[in-house]
């Protein structure tokens, strides 16, 4: 006889850890302290939090009481609550699909990253020799170290989308490492992934926790940290602000993927998801803001080493030029001097101008950079410029995986749970062969993000191709559940598993202003692309020579790229 | 502090060679030496000048085996207190000859360590301008370091593997053994069961689809 029952977790904190590890991800770090800064510090709380209580907790409830109520995947369980809509499922699995291809991607690289921080000398933190020995390679010369590690040694990249190149061998390794350890952790469904949430879930925090006592013990971290919280609030009255706070706690949350469901799917009936909703949801917000302390206090570490080694290739200039004793100047009193020899010396002066480089500390610190160059190369750099920096990298790397690994948990987890509610599919194979066909079959398709162009269809994945739909399926899930299926009905089943019917809060939420709220983001959406007219890419061209080089080496070619439905 | 000193006078013997007219054969030295040695720094002096002038002379000598180089081959000038100077090398059969840059750029790569090291600086801080410094050449292993923690983790993860598949393989060949028998007695007991095989004292106590909520799916 075939065994019905459903596989369920040990206990709710496994659950509650689940949905932590897979809602804290990267995003969490790498774009949260981003958005902080491009909108005014601390002021962009406001909208954050705003948002958080709007859309962000209601939405997350809502997914987890239809998994926990129909107590299947994505696809199931919208085919109960109406058999036309079993599209939204199937919808939610393909997405998923797509999340997985490419965002294990990100796991092989942390994992080379890893790898290569086992080297008495970080391979990022020097430039390569040339070929004769004399100096660095220009390419290395014109960027930064850590930058051509990135682009030429992790990635290899060629200069357009269209020169694919071949398959990089050491990414590839990496990458089947990667889904050999999401098999490993999905492989026994929910038994094994249970487990390993108490390891993927936590680690994080005690690695951000080392490193916001390291990274405010830096030198000038505090000016990183200043900036961050000094609150620009005229940046409140620009509509941008609450967009971003929107889709930031839209995404973060991973709503819409069908991961949420799969995860509920296995709760017990009785399960209080409405609490746990909110405790997670406070708990990936909390973990936004404390990203965003660790990563300002390195930002705030990077900015005034850059500052000061200007300052200092400045002063050696000027000692160069006019052939002056080395204690004449110092680091405090190089504007002194500017000034003192530009009067007493006019002309050699004017011929010195073109060289020499204006110190900036607020420049520095404006420079804000998101996603994957934020994570693999502002904070190498940073890490590169620390005592005992191989601890750092791997440290930091090490949690940069975690993260990575636990949204894949959840994602994977996204597109077996339906699969194995098709009886068909259940009765011929075992949990064990079903779970390896499709990590194989996302590892070979993932493949494909390894060649030399991969980052390029990379990045063009991750701008569109979950966005849009996501947007769309979550509209579609709360339109279904408040109009469709009916709030009385929903109602009833919450007081069925929970004991007590939700109170007005979530009513209100779910039948006026999350749906309200998603329109017009999802307006925004469409008008945005249609006014940006051809998306653009940016292109790395190693062939620019240093004359007329700005500091960074990108070009921007234009090429249509196919938006993802 | 030390004193501004615009041309060292040399001794007249070698009066004919100045290198302020023989520029093309004389390179710039550079020292960065208190940026370098912070607070370990030394002072420069006429001694410190004299080792240098000893240490390009045994540049040269070693470059070139049969000449035997002095340090009064060694001509100084323009010194300045950013601590740089011009030096140009002489023949020692003839003192009023200068040497040419490409030899002397040749001796000076070639010793470049030990002169450094005579000084306690680096290429960055000693300057040689218009001679490039040789760059240590990496130390490139047998097998790159990455793939030695690559092998050791994906070995692991192999293993890990193969141990959940091997036990949860030999957990349901014992479990379908298992079955055999109980299955045998059940067929004994009569037709205690409800047609579709499912019991009321489920063990696990799952929910059990016999009493389900059917209205769950909706009316169109």
């Amino acid at each position: 006889m075939e065994k019905d029952e459903r596989p369920s977790w040990d206990n709710p904190m496994q659950f509650v850890l689940a949905c932590v590890s897979y809602a804290v991800g990267l995003g969490n770090v790498w774009r949260f302290p981003y958005l902080c800064q491009m909108h005014g510090g601390g002021g962009f709380m406001i909208p954050y939090m705003i948002m958080l209580v709007l859309e962000g907790i209601p939405l997350f409830s809502m997914e987890l009481a239809i998994g926990q109520k129909m107590r299947m995947g994505s696809i199931g369980a919208w085919t109960a609550i109406n058999p036309y809509l079993g599209g939204v499922g199937i919808a939610s699995v393909i997405t998923s699909l797509y999340l997985c291809l490419y965002y294990n991607v990100i796991n092989a690289w942390s994992f080379w990253y890893l790898f290569h921080s086992f080297q008495s000398v970080l391979p990022w933190a020097t430039c390569p020799l040339n070929s004769n020995q004399t100096g660095y390679l220009e390419e290395c010369e014109v960027a930064t170290p850590t930058q051509y590690f990135f682009y030429r040694e992790t990635l290899n990249i060629s200069s357009s989308i269209d020169d694919s190149g071949g398959v990089h061998m050491g990414q590839a390794l990496c990458l089947v490492l990667a889904w050999m350890i999401v098999y490993l952790f999905i492989v026994k469904g929910v038994k094994s992934t249970g487990k390993v949430v108490y390891f993927t879930a936590t680690f994080p925090y005690l690695v951000l926790f080392i490193y916001l006592i390291r990274g405010v013990t830096l030198h000038g971290a505090m000016n990183g940290v200043k900036y961050m919280f000094t609150p620009k609030l005229e940046q409140l009255a620009n509509p941008q602000t609450w967009i971003n706070a929107a889709t930031q706690i839209f995404f973060s949350l991973g709503l819409g993927f069908g991961s949420l469901i799969a995860f509920a799917s296995y709760n017990q009936y009785h399960n209080n998801f409405e609490r746990q909703a909110v405790i997670v949801s406070l708990i990936n917000s909390g973990t936004s803001v404390f990203a965003s302390i660790v990563t300002f206090s390195i930002y705030g570490f990077k900015a005034t080493f850059n500052y000061e080694s200007c300052l200092e290739r400045v002063r050696l200039l000027l000692l160069n030029t006019f052939d002056m004793a080395e204690d004449t100047i110092s680091l405090d009193n190089i504007d002194y001097w500017i000034s003192e020899l530009n009067r007493t010396h006019p002309d050699q002066f004017a011929s010195l101008a073109p060289k020499l480089d204006t110190c900036d500390l607020e420049a520095e610190l404006d420079t804000a950079v998101e996603g994957t160059g934020l994570a693999f190369i502002v904070y190498s750099e940073a890490i590169k410029n620390m005592p005992a920096s191989q601890f750092w990298s791997v440290l930091y790397f090490s949690m940069l995986l975690l993260l990575g690994m636990g949204s894949m948990l959840g994602n994977v987890t996204a597109i077996i749970t339906p699969l194995r509610d098709f009886k068909v599919l259940a009765r011929n194979f075992s949990n064990e062969t079903l779970n390896g066909l499709v990590c194989l079959f996302c590892l070979l398709l993932g493949l494909g993000f390894t060649t030399r162009s991969g980052n390029y269809w990379f990045t063009m994945f991750n701008e569109y191709g979950a966005t849009f739909s996501l947007l769309f399926i979550v509209l579609i899930e709360v339109v279904t559940v408040s109009y469709i299926y009916g709030l009385k009905r929903f109602e009833k089943d919450i007081e069925d598993m929970l004991g007590h019917r939700p109170n007005w809060y979530w009513k209100i939420m779910w039948a006026v202003v999350s749906p309200v709220l998603l329109i017009s983001l999802f307006i925004f959406y469409i008008v945005d692309y249609i006014r940006g007219g051809t998306p653009t890419y940016q292109a790395w061209n190693p062939d620019l020579t240093l004359i007329g080089a700005a500091y960074w080496r990108w070009t921007t070619l234009v090429t249509f790229c196919e938006a993802k439905t | 502090m030390f004193p501004l000193l615009l041309l060292l006078c040399l001794p007249p013997a070698l009066a004919a060679v100045d290198c302020n007219t023989e520029y093309k054969n004389g390179y710039q030295v550079r020292l960065s030496i208190k940026t370098a040695l912070g607070d370990q720094a030394y002072d420069w002096n006429e001694s410190e000048m004299f080792l240098f002038r000893a240490t390009i002379a045994f540049a040269m000598r070693k470059f070139n085996k049969t000449e035997a180089y002095e340090v009064s081959n060694i001509v100084v000038c323009n010194q300045t207190p950013r601590v740089s100077f011009w030096f140009i090398v002489t023949s020692p059969e003839d003192p009023a000859q200068a040497i040419s840059k490409n030899i002397v750029e040749q001796a000076v790569r070639e010793s470049r360590n030990r002169i450094n090291n005579a000084f306690l600086l680096t290429d960055k801080s000693l300057e040689f301008l218009g001679i490039p410094p040789t760059l240590a050449a990496p130390i490139i292993p047998a097998t790159p370091p990455w793939l030695i923690v690559f092998g050791v983790v994906i070995g692991a993860v192999c293993a890990g593997i193969v141990a959940l598949l091997v036990t949860s393989f030999v957990k349901r060949r014992r479990e379908k053994k298992a079955k055999v028998v109980p299955e045998e007695e059940d067929q004994a007991k009569g037709t205690d069961k409800a047609v579709t095989g499912e019991t009321f004292e489920d063990r696990n106590g799952v929910y059990n689809l016999g009493f389900a909520d059917d209205d769950r799916f909706t009316q169109l």
